[in-house]
């Protein structure tokens, strides 16, 4: 019974050290691509087989002294741009990456027009007839 | 008359990016991905049980056109899906070679013996044990269906289980 559950013990921690002698690299590649099984997990978070897999091909490629961008090449290839969590600076998607300045240009440039009206309001003169101003100063001596 | 200007730039440019949003991940789901290209050749062990016909591994043979099916044994529509290919093996196994690949199914093996046992299937399968095929193939999960044409090449890949108008249709593009 005691050698059985060394045996189990033994087998445990070897599936664990699998995971731990990975290169800290693995789950910097892993990060940026997407699990292709799950829903919102990447690689290097999933624990489906596909990903250990991927996972352990990353591994094999940097072993190989493949770059990180011919790494993530090579699922781009298989899983096409959807397994890219960045999506690449090109054609639709640059639509994707311009977005946010174009929404921050547009934001400034309200802003602008905001303040510049409320600067030409205060400049402007103010359009009151004799009367009224009459009226008010009126007013004015009464309560002083 | 600016105000309302502005109002529509932006509300067209937020429904653009709404618009992309939506189909691109449509698109991108189960896409063109691998249409048109050569598709990675293979050698994995058959299944014992059709190891007498076809071999101890099989690959993709040169100049023919091949169906190649990826299921587990875990999956219900790979369950349901079976007879449909069966019997279309069964009409065209002169003309066209089917390989069913069992894939994301490690540690289940017998599962795996059980599922072809229950469904009776006769064309030859293989085990894709580590997942490496299914990762060549771009697979996203189970099951998928790839017609690949005489010269190599994808003609079209379906996800989910396919119906047999479908699989009639593909088998059909296939043999012109």
């Amino acid at each position: 019974m005691r050698v059985l559950a060394l045996i189990l013990i033994g087998l445990v921690s070897l599936g664990q050290a699998q995971e731990v002698l990975l290169d800290p690299r693995v789950f910097e590649i892993g990060r940026q691509l997407r699990c292709p099984t799950c829903i919102a997990e990447t690689v290097a978070d999933s624990a489906e087989g596909i990903s250990g897999e991927m996972r352990l091909i990353i591994q094999e490629q940097l072993v190989a002294g493949k770059s990180e961008g011919e790494i993530l090449a090579f699922f781009q290839e298989r899983y096409g741009d959807w397994v890219l969590l960045d999506p690449p600076r090109r054609g639709i998607y640059l639509l994707v990456w311009a977005s946010p300045v174009v929404v921050g240009l547009l934001a400034v440039v309200l802003l602008m027009i905001y303040i510049r009206r409320g600067q030409q309001q205060a400049a402007a003169p103010l359009d009151v007839s004799s009367d009224e101003l009459e009226r008010v100063r009126a007013a004015l001596r009464q309560e002083g | 008359m600016t105000r309302l200007l502005i109002v529509v730039v932006v509300t067209a440019l937020l429904a653009g990016l709404f618009w992309f949003g939506i189909t691109a991940s449509q698109g991108r789901a189960i896409g063109p991905t691998q249409l048109g290209r050569v598709m990675p050749d293979f050698s994995r062990p058959v299944f014992a049980r059709y190891q007498a016909e076809f071999g101890e591994t099989l690959s993709l043979p040169t100049g023919k056109p091949v169906v190649v099916s990826f299921w587990a044994s875990w999956c219900g529509p790979c369950h349901a899906q079976a007879p449909t290919l069966e019997a279309a093996w069964r009409r065209y196994r002169d003309q066209v070679l089917f390989i069913g690949v069992n894939t994301q199914d490690r540690g289940n093996e017998r599962q795996a013996e059980a599922f072809l046992n229950q469904s009776g299937i006769t064309f030859p399968n293989v085990k894709d044990l580590d997942n490496r095929l299914g990762v060549d193939y771009g697979l996203f999960g189970v099951p998928e269906t790839f017609f690949i044409r005489r010269d190599g090449t994808l003609q079209h890949r379906h996800a989910g289980p396919i119906t047999t108008a479908q699989l009639s249709a593909q088998l059909e593009e296939l043999l012109q």
